[in-house]
């Protein structure tokens, strides 16, 4: 398969290649946990079953059946690992949803219904996507979030992927660079056009994936990401791969890990970003960056707690787009190789 | 009628007690007793009208002050027109000292009436002593006598019996048995108490034709607002509005109408005139079917409240909307008492144009009062729909994984589980399964529910005490759907300061002729009664019932005792 051949000297990739050896080296070392278990749609479907046998066998003894579900809201049940990112520690604590209780008998109704549907979907073999889920009853859900919270607890619940409920999310992401592969009805898709892609909703039926990349750039605005495709980002750092933030749910990694490029706090004295290009704090910014300090996984990384601090500090932040105002091309020009070359991310 | 100058001499008396307690201090509720004693002189055939004399006699702390002169001259003036004979016992100032070291008075009124008519008095005036009676909570009003050759005694204002402060010196009875039966509730433990939310004064203008006949000064209306009974011990527990009663006091707490009187006011004829029932999904109509020989505390409006919105279950409680109309001048009281008792009349007469002129005041001071005392049901009614709707979607969605299951073996342990021989009727018994549950939730096991035993003499006296200074929004008091029994239990102390008040004010004129001695004291006088007192009972029921039969059978019968 023919790539691009423009791109940087290969010593431009040291860093990256060294990140990446170390990186297959933790994983292989882990802490030994079981790899996620790859579910099949029986097994799925005997789970469901098994939480509805549960309900009748309480209602036949007159007692008010209830679920169980992961406390996901309490940051003390979740930890971070570097091989796979966020996720709930083992014996968490966690909640129980009533049938029998006003505040939560409504909650208790759509889970068993959204199950019946996510059992439908997996007996059947076809898929849909969250948004999908909520247009069949929006007088029932509510909302998009009420469905979207939902599908996560049952994730949970059943301890497998949301796509192993069959149930996509409504992705509006694009990608571009060092990527072909196959989709389930055989097209083939190259991703080092000049114009981006759309990221396939169902990423189950993609199969001959194929990359070179030295590595994936997670771009958060869809307006910086038509930025670095204006400025032939990809054949200039090529072989790399870059997709929007939209495409891409932190707790569904198809990446071992993740490091943080920019803009860190710590950037922003670095490079002299212009003062007036920043935005003070809001009150909520404040309490959210107070939550974020407080949590458990935080504390083990001193890094991150560096960086937050020094935001706390200033009491300002910084967009992307704040790079702009040293010179329109200053992102994908001069900051971002200097970051990928030697190695500026946490 | 007797009744009707009985009730005037009554009101008379308060206004005056009123009045020497406002000098003291306004906010006091008002303290004494006062009897009602009515006996026939000489028996006749009972075809004939038969002489009467009832006996009013009263003590209270400013009784000290009182004229009896003229204090009989006010009387006199104000039953201009009376057919009957009112005496005073001596026309110089006669205040004795009974055992309570309260000053006493006494009047008395002779009649000739038939009998039934006397009977249909006897209840009109226990009625609008029980009515000024939950105002006046301090004040123990007695009623008794004998008629035809038996006998009757009532008490209003029970000692310790709980009440909240209104306004300036306006007290509320909150047992709720004054407003509502025993029967009428469910079979389980209830609140025993109203818990009224008091409204905000509106200062209401008065239209200068009524200025003109002599309405002067400002008048405020202030209302209150309960739901009978509280539900709040249990929460889960569906129930409905199916009743609203009007209570109207004027000044002084008196109340406005007399009872059996032909309603004056037209304005709430207009089902919408004091409240905007659709807020809550509710219809109102009026309702005449008031009964005199009911014992409860009788409205002076009546509406029938139903649900436009869904029906009920089966088992949802009954609760009463009681709403208490306070109307007031804010000044101070006219120099002269009669002057005093006649701006009562005349406030009632005009009062219709008042009101009219006032609506959306007063509708807007009802709604605020009447939103917060069916807040929580408003919540509770929510709660339960929530609840309700809930099981059909949870229902569906099991049915939906057991019918679509391709596992013979998980089908048939779900169907064997609720004992259902197919999908249709899986699906009725997972409905009825989760009914189930959800009454049994609101039912409340009385293991998980540490209510307190019923409260004992020491225990009622000290809630009593404190129930003096209970604050409008005090908490409930658990306890058992309010028997009079209970009421009653710590009255075994009580009777002998019973007996000891009322000797005085009898010894003061002719002593009744039969006794059933220091008998009970209940305001309540149905269906009460412990093993120690069971035998009175029966005898205080018979002779109540006797009462209302009378009344029913009309001159010439005459019932079994």
């Amino acid at each position: 398969m023919a790539f691009a051949l423009m791109g940087p000297e290969a010593s431009f990739f040291r860093v990256l290649d060294q990140h990446r050896v170390s990186l297959i080296q933790s994983l292989k070392e882990g802490p030994g946990e079981a790899p996620r278990k790859e579910a099949s749609s029986s097994e799925v479907l005997v789970s469901i079953e098994n939480i509805i046998q549960d309900i009748v066998t309480s209602l036949a003894r007159n007692e008010a059946p209830f679920l169980t579900l992961d406390n996901r809201s309490n940051w003390e049940n979740i930890k971070f690992e570097d091989s796979v990112g966020l996720q709930m520690i083992p014996h968490c604590s966690t909640k129980k949803i009533k049938s029998d209780s006003a505040q939560s008998a409504q909650r208790f109704a759509l889970i068993l219904k959204i199950l019946s549907m996510i059992y439908k979907l997996v007996q059947s073999n076809t898929y849909a996507t969250k948004r999908d889920i909520y247009y069949t009853d929006i007088q029932l859900f509510g909302n998009q979030s009420v469905v979207d919270n939902i599908i996560n607890d049952i994730s949970c619940m059943l301890k497998v992927p949301r796509r192993y409920l069959h149930i996509l999310s409504t992705s509006k992401g694009l990608i571009a660079g060092n990527l072909s592969y196959i989709e389930e009805d055989g097209t083939k898709v190259n991703c080092t056009c000049s114009t981006a892609v759309a990221v396939p909703s169902n990423i189950q039926g993609i199969r001959n994936l194929a990359t070179d990349a030295k590595f994936l750039l997670i771009v958060e605005k869809d307006a910086t990401f038509q930025r670095l495709l204006d400025d032939n980002f990809c054949n200039k750092l090529s072989p790399c791969i870059i997709i929007t933030a939209m495409s891409f749910e932190a707790h569904n990694l198809t990446v071992p890990t993740i490091r943080w490029l920019g803009l860190l706090p710590s950037d922003i004295e670095r490079l002299n970003i212009p003062k007036d290009t920043l935005i003070p704090l809001t009150k909520r910014d404040q309490m959210k960056l107070d939550s974020i300090l407080k949590r458990p996984y935080v504390t083990c990384q001193p890094f991150w707690k560096k960086e937050m601090e020094i935001m706390a500090e200033l009491k300002m932040k910084a967009e992307i787009q704040a790079l702009t105002f040293i010179s329109s091309d200053y992102l994908s020009r001069v900051y971002l190789p200097n970051k990928l070359q030697f190695g500026g991310w946490i | 009628m007797e009744a009707r100058a009985v009730c005037e001499i009554l009101k008379y008396v308060i206004i005056h007690w009123k009045k020497e307690a406002a000098e003291l201090s306004r906010k006091a509720l008002l303290e004494g007793e006062l009897l009602v004693s009515i006996e026939e002189s000489t028996p006749k055939h009972r075809a004939d009208p038969s002489h009467y004399v009832t006996t009013i006699a009263f003590a209270g702390s400013a009784c000290g002050d009182l004229v009896p002169k003229q204090f009989l001259k006010g009387i006199q003036s104000l039953l201009s027109g009376f057919s009957g004979k009112l005496t005073w016992p001596s026309e110089e100032a006669h205040c004795a000292q009974d055992l309570a070291g309260l000053a006493s008075f006494q009047i008395k009124i002779e009649v000739d009436e038939k009998p039934p008519t006397l009977m249909a008095d006897c209840l009109v005036i226990k009625q609008f002593l029980h009515r000024t009676s939950i105002v006046h909570p301090k004040v123990r009003f007695h009623f008794g006598g004998e008629v035809n050759g038996i006998l009757f005694k009532e008490t209003f204002g029970v000692e310790k019996e709980p009440v909240v402060k209104l306004l300036n010196g306006i007290g509320l009875l909150t047992s709720q048995h004054h407003y509502m039966r025993p029967g009428f509730l469910g079979a389980q433990q209830v609140c025993s108490r109203i818990h009224p939310v008091l409204g905000h004064p509106v200062l209401l203008s008065i239209p200068d034709e009524e200025a003109n006949m002599g309405l002067l000064g400002q008048l405020t209306l202030t209302p209150a607002a309960a739901l009978c009974p509280c539900h709040k011990l249990h929460p889960d527990q569906t129930s409905r509005i199916s009743a609203a009663f009007v209570f109207l006091y004027g000044p002084s707490g008196l109340p406005l109408i007399f009872p059996n009187q032909e309603h004056p006011l037209t304005v709430f004829k207009d089902n919408s005139y004091l409240f905007d029932w659709k807020k809550y999904h509710l219809r109102a109509a009026p309702n005449s079917n008031i009964s005199l020989e009911d014992d409860l505390v009788l409205p002076d409006v009546s509406y029938w409240i139903e649900s436009h919105e869904r029906s009920w279950p089966q088992d949802s409680d009954q609760q009463i909307l009681l709403l208490f109309l306070m109307v007031d001048f804010q000044g101070g009281f006219p120099a002269q008492l009669t002057e005093a008792w006649g701006l009562q009349s005349l406030l009632l007469t005009h009062l219709n144009s008042i009101l009219l002129e006032n609506q959306s005041l007063v509708q807007g001071a009802v709604q605020t009062a009447v939103d917060q005392a069916l807040e929580q049901h408003h919540r509770r009614v929510k709660a339960q729909q929530k609840l309700q709707a809930s099981i059909p979607v949870a229902v569906s969605s099991i049915l939906s994984v057991v019918a679509g299951s391709t596992r013979s073996s998980f089908r048939a342990l779900c169907l064997q589980t609720l004992q259902a021989v197919d999908t249709q009727e899986f699906r009725r018994r997972l409905h009825e399964a989760f009914q189930m549950t959800l009454h049994q939730r609101s039912m409340c096991d009385p293991k998980k529910q540490q209510l307190p035993e019923p409260s004992s003499s020491a225990e009622e006296r000290e809630e009593g005490d404190e129930s003096l200074d209970e604050a409008l929004a005090g908490s409930c008091c658990p306890g058992e759907a309010p028997r009079p029994k209970r009421s009653c239990q710590g009255e075994g102390v009580g009777r002998k300061a019973q007996a000891a008040s009322w000797l005085p004010l009898l010894s003061l004129g002719e002593a009744p002729q039969r006794s059933i001695g220091t008998g009970p004291t209940c305001s309540q006088a149905r269906g009460w009664g412990g093993p120690e007192t069971r035998g009175e009972d029966t005898l205080w029921l018979q002779e109540v019932s006797n009462l209302s039969e009378w009344l029913r059978a009309g001159p010439g019968s005459r019932p079994v005792p």
